[in-house]
């Protein structure tokens, strides 16, 4: 059964700025969905809306089957952990859990029961009787996230929870989510703009830009065959090099033209990618290809006919440790590339770089979407 | 997720009990809400009805037009009110802003007992203005007071009895009123200094600037914003100046020391000319906005500016 | 502060810190000054104060002023002292900075965390209210309170002050409130708790500080008022001000200075206690109160 559908939702403030414009999102009982996008794209006003803290101007939100939409937030069923915890300042930790029980009317005995499994499960017991002033950033963020599971409510809203820690902590935090994830079973709707966060966490994203859901799929579907450029260079790190580049017809084989900054000019072969590309021979695309697709020559893959190697100057090099960014010029513009850092030369050397085009998109330069 | 029951009641409200929930918030204001529309603003329009009646010992709604108000022009009594307010407030103003930011710079120089004379400098403030007043008028007593003290320290010919020269009098109630204020106004400056980034100076001095020329090219630069404040809240405790005339020369001599606020007083109480009170009381909030308005026009503008 | 410690602690530097000292000392004597004196007459004879002068010690510590002060002092037609009217002021101030102060609790929580339409405009048209001369209101409450039949009661006064002070009370409140995170509230409303129990279980129980601040000024204002305590109290009702300044001004014969003095501690007594006993709320009060949010 859907735990959550969102019908053609419309969101409009003041009779003329419309922050939603018709959302369409379906989840599955236990799926982690995330919602991801640059600020203002419209994330947090649909999880306010699914939690009924903003009222819709048009659709249907349904939960479990059910139409919550003119519902208030306290009869949705749902728990929310807030980005900045939201903690009751005045309660220790235990009346903070215990608050949305005690709303409820549930008995002080089950109350304390409950609380008392929540922190064992994680791990603040020790913390009850303090006051969220007295807690770290990562206890704080503990102690939110019980006050959602004691009430154990049909959807999780989770709302960008991770931003205030720091980066350690925030991989701990993130980790230690998708373990609660996987041991509950539970469904949540999490709201980020952290594309890390959201590659790693999701069952399904759903990529926002200026109101609309740019894309809505599983995170490799997500990060393979992106919808468009927004969503290519959104998700990703170092984004994806966007390469405008004339198509042409070479010994009945379409092929992408690239010049280096020395002026050599390459031909790249499309493959199989190609095969939609017919009618746009003669023309210019723009040619999607992730860093880590163009690297050092690898003597046992550059043998595969969908791979080039192309040589060229370096312009900068940064190492990050694990492997070192190299940035080159190609058809004009800035393009990274992510090679072994014993292969790496110094900056304004010439270098042998591999391309492969196996996982390379297409995007049609005028609109912008996939081909 | 376990398979128990879930802990809630699934009960819903029932749009009824939305609705009311709805309401909640204006319903509680509402009584607020009320007592402005009739007490604020009812009442202005009412002061305003009345300043265009021939009112006197009783309100009448006979209505004159504009008399009451040239009335008031060809009073020489409320001539007197208004050149006093500007000679008194000007003063007033002027010289609290002085002892306010010089003592709040002199105070922020590391002085060990600060506490204790922040304290003492700002206590009058806690005073009514009667309690001043009346302590002020004593000080100033011709023959008991500050005049007899410095005879008695040995200038035999000295000589202090504004409080009762016509001419003077309005000042001792600048001294009083600095008395009292002054201490604030160092309050809030001292505020405004402990705000300012104190890398600021360190930069100053790191290119050779003295303390002085710090404070007078940077720093107090710095305090614009606080000195607007001061000015809007100094000229509004003397427009308003009423209680402190009151008690230390109940306008006098003669009428040497009124102000709007004890004319508007005299007029509408004691002379039975409520018509010329509620004119005159016009002219005192037309006083009060000239001032704010521009001030309220800054201030916005300055929170959209960022 | 680069050498601030070295260099500096020359023969200048000191002779500068002499003269800060030395401005900031007399300074601090211009402010003492009215209050010792006023203690110094309040417990003098009258022959006494004849004979010394503002700063001279009292030939002999005399107790009589402050007793016909407090219970036979003329004010005006009655010489009864100015005890009662202490006690007028109490019941004044009591109920009045209370309903003052809880209206203006729940108007900040509205108008921060439930707002309508509308409802920044009744904020700015309430800001208003803190600014207007208050004779633009004089006569119409007059006649109101007439009409109420609350004219030359200490109820009246209690209206007067609470219909006046609710704009302050509420920009004090609001302006602490504006800066709770909103959150707390939608994640109390998620938990389920409605208007009324979000207010009491989670905004009023850290609202101490502000509610500090709020009851010390409105007490502090109250208190001191002293126009509408004029215009709207009569005889028996008058406020301690009041009275201060029938003794004072309006007593005929002998002006007796020690008795003057030691009426005038009297009244000033309660607002000079909360300063000193909680100054930092009372300073924290001034500027909320004057420089507006």
């Amino acid at each position: 059964m859907a735990a959550l559908e969102i019908d053609n939702v419309r969101k409009v403030f003041g009779g003329k700025t419309e922050v939603l414009k018709g959302i369409n999102i379906s989840i599955e009982n236990g799926e982690f969905l995330i919602l991801v996008g640059p600020s203002g794209c419209g994330k947090s006003t649909l999880m306010n809306s699914i939690a009924g803290l903003e009222s819709i101007t048009d659709g249907q939100i349904r939960i479990g089957g059910e139409d919550v939409s003119g519902r208030s937030p306290k009869d949705r069923d749902i728990a929310m952990v807030f980005q900045s915890y939201a903690l009751y300042p005045s309660m220790n930790v235990r009346d903070n859990i215990a608050f949305g029980l005690e709303m409820r009317k549930v008995p002080k005995e089950d109350r304390l029961n409950e609380v008392n499994r929540v922190a064992k499960m994680l791990q603040i017991e020790h913390l009850l009787d303090r006051k969220p002033s007295q807690l770290s950033g990562g206890q704080r963020q503990r102690v939110a996230m019980g006050r959602a599971l004691a009430r154990k409510p049909k959807i999780y809203l989770f709302d960008e929870p991770l931003s205030n820690l720091d980066a350690k902590l925030r991989v701990e935090m993130r980790t230690e989510i998708k373990k609660l994830h996987q041991n509950l079973g539970t469904t949540i709707v999490y709201v980020t703009h952290d594309q890390i966060e959201a590659m790693t966490l999701a069952d399904r994203i759903a990529v926002m830009k200026d109101g609309i859901v740019q894309q809505f799929g599983t995170p490799q579907e997500i990060y393979d065959e992106p919808a468009n450029i927004f969503v290519a260079g959104f998700m990703g790190s170092p984004a994806m090099n966007f390469i405008p580049a004339p198509i042409q017809k070479e010994q009945g084989q379409l092929v992408a033209k690239v010049t280096t900054a020395g002026g050599q000019t390459y031909s790249l072969p499309l493959g199989k990618r190609g095969e939609n590309l017919e009618k746009y021979e003669g023309r210019k695309v723009i040619l999607g290809v992730r860093p880590e697709r163009i690297s050092e020559v690898n003597i046992t893959e550059v043998e595969r006919e969908d791979v080039v190697v192309v040589k060229t100057k370096t312009e900068i090099v940064e190492p990050t440790g694990p492997d070192t960014l190299i940035h080159i010029t190609l058809n004009g513009v800035e393009v990274g590339c992510r090679v072994a850092p014993d292969s790496a030369v110094k900056a304004g050397e010439d270098m042998e770089f591999m391309v492969d085009l196996s996982k390379a998109v297409f995007f049609d330069s005028e609109t912008e979407a996939r081909i | 997720m376990s398979a128990e029951e879930p802990l809630q009641t699934a009960k819903q409200s029932s749009g009824l009990l939305q609705r009311i929930e709805h309401w909640i918030p204006k319903v509680v204001v509402a009584p607020t809400f009320i007592m402005m529309l009739v007490f604020i603003y009812g009442y202005i329009i009412w002061t305003g009805v009345l300043s265009a009646t021939n009112s006197r010992f009783l309100p009448s709604y006979d209505f004159v037009g504009g008399l009451q108000y040239e009335k008031l022009f060809e009073n020489p009594r409320w001539e007197t009110a208004y050149t006093n307010l500007a000679l008194f407030g000007g003063l007033f103003i002027a010289i609290c802003l002085f002892i306010g930011v010089t003592l709040a710079i002199l105070l922020d120089q590391k002085i060990r007992r600060e506490g204790v004379l922040r304290t003492i400098y700002l206590y009058p403030m806690a005073l009514s203005f009667i309690v001043t007043g009346t302590a002020w008028k004593w000080m100033l007593n011709p023959g008991l007071g500050l005049e007899k003290l410095v005879q008695d320290m040995g200038f035999e010919n000295f000589s202090f009895d504004w409080i009762v020269d016509p001419d003077m009098a309005i000042y001792t109630l600048v001294i009083a009123a600095v008395w009292q204020s002054s201490g604030f106004v160092m309050a809030m400056f001292l505020a405004g200094l402990r705000g300012i980034d104190n890398s600021i100076i360190q930069a100053a001095q790191m290119d050779g600037a003295s303390m002085p020329r710090i404070y007078w090219r940077i720093i107090v630069p710095c305090l614009r914003p606080v000195f607007f404040s001061a000015f809007i809240i100094l000229s509004h405790i003397a427009i308003k100046s009423f209680d402190l005339v009151m008690a230390m020369t109940g306008g006098g001599p003669g009428y040497a020391t009124d102000l709007p606020a004890t004319f508007m007083y005299a007029h509408s109480f004691t002379r039975s000319s409520i018509g010329l009170g509620a004119a005159s009381a016009m002219l005192m909030l037309g006083g009060v906005l000239a001032i704010l308005i521009p001030y309220l026009y800054s201030e916005l503008r300055g929170t959209r500016n960022g | 502060m680069v050498n601030h410690h070295m260099a500096q602690r020359t023969w200048g530097f000191w002779i500068n810190r002499g003269i800060i000292h030395a401005l900031l000392i007399s300074a601090a004597l211009f402010y003492l000054l009215p209050l010792v004196v006023m203690l110094l007459t309040s417990f003098k004879t009258m022959d006494d104060i004849r004979a010394g002068n503002l700063i001279s010690f009292p030939a002999e510590f005399v107790i009589e002023p402050w007793i016909k002060a407090w219970s036979s002092a003329c004010t005006g037609v009655k010489c009864e002292g100015v005890g009662s009217y202490f006690f007028n002021s109490v019941q004044i101030v009591v109920p009045a900075v209370l309903i003052s102060t809880a209206l203006g609790a729940i108007n900040g929580y509205v108008l921060t965390k439930w707002r309508f339409r509308g409802s920044e405009l009744f904020f700015g048209l309430l800001l208003f209210g803190c600014f207007i001369p208050f004779q633009v209101v004089l006569l119409p409450m007059a006649q109101t309170l007439g009409w109420l039949g609350i004219a030359n009661t200490t109820t009246g006064l209690v209206l007067v002050h609470v219909a006046y002070g609710v704009a302050f009370t509420t920009l004090f409140f609001r302006n602490f409130y504006v800066n709770i995170p909103s959150e707390l509230v939608k994640a109390a409303q998620l938990d389920g708790a409605g208007f009324f129990k979000i207010f009491w279980r989670i905004l009023l129980p850290i609202s101490g500080p502000i509610i500090v601040v709020t009851i010390i000024w409105q007490t502090t204002q109250i208190w001191n008022d002293f126009l509408f305590g004029v215009v709207y109290g009569s005889g028996e009702t008058q406020p301690i001000t009041v009275a201060l300044n029938n003794l004072v001004n309006t007593s005929t014969g002998v002006k007796e200075y020690n008795v003057h003095m030691a009426a005038a501690i009297i009244a000033g007594l309660p607002t000079l206690l909360v300063y000193v006993l909680a100054g930092k709320y009372f300073v924290r009060g001034l500027t909320a109160g004057s420089v507006k949010g």
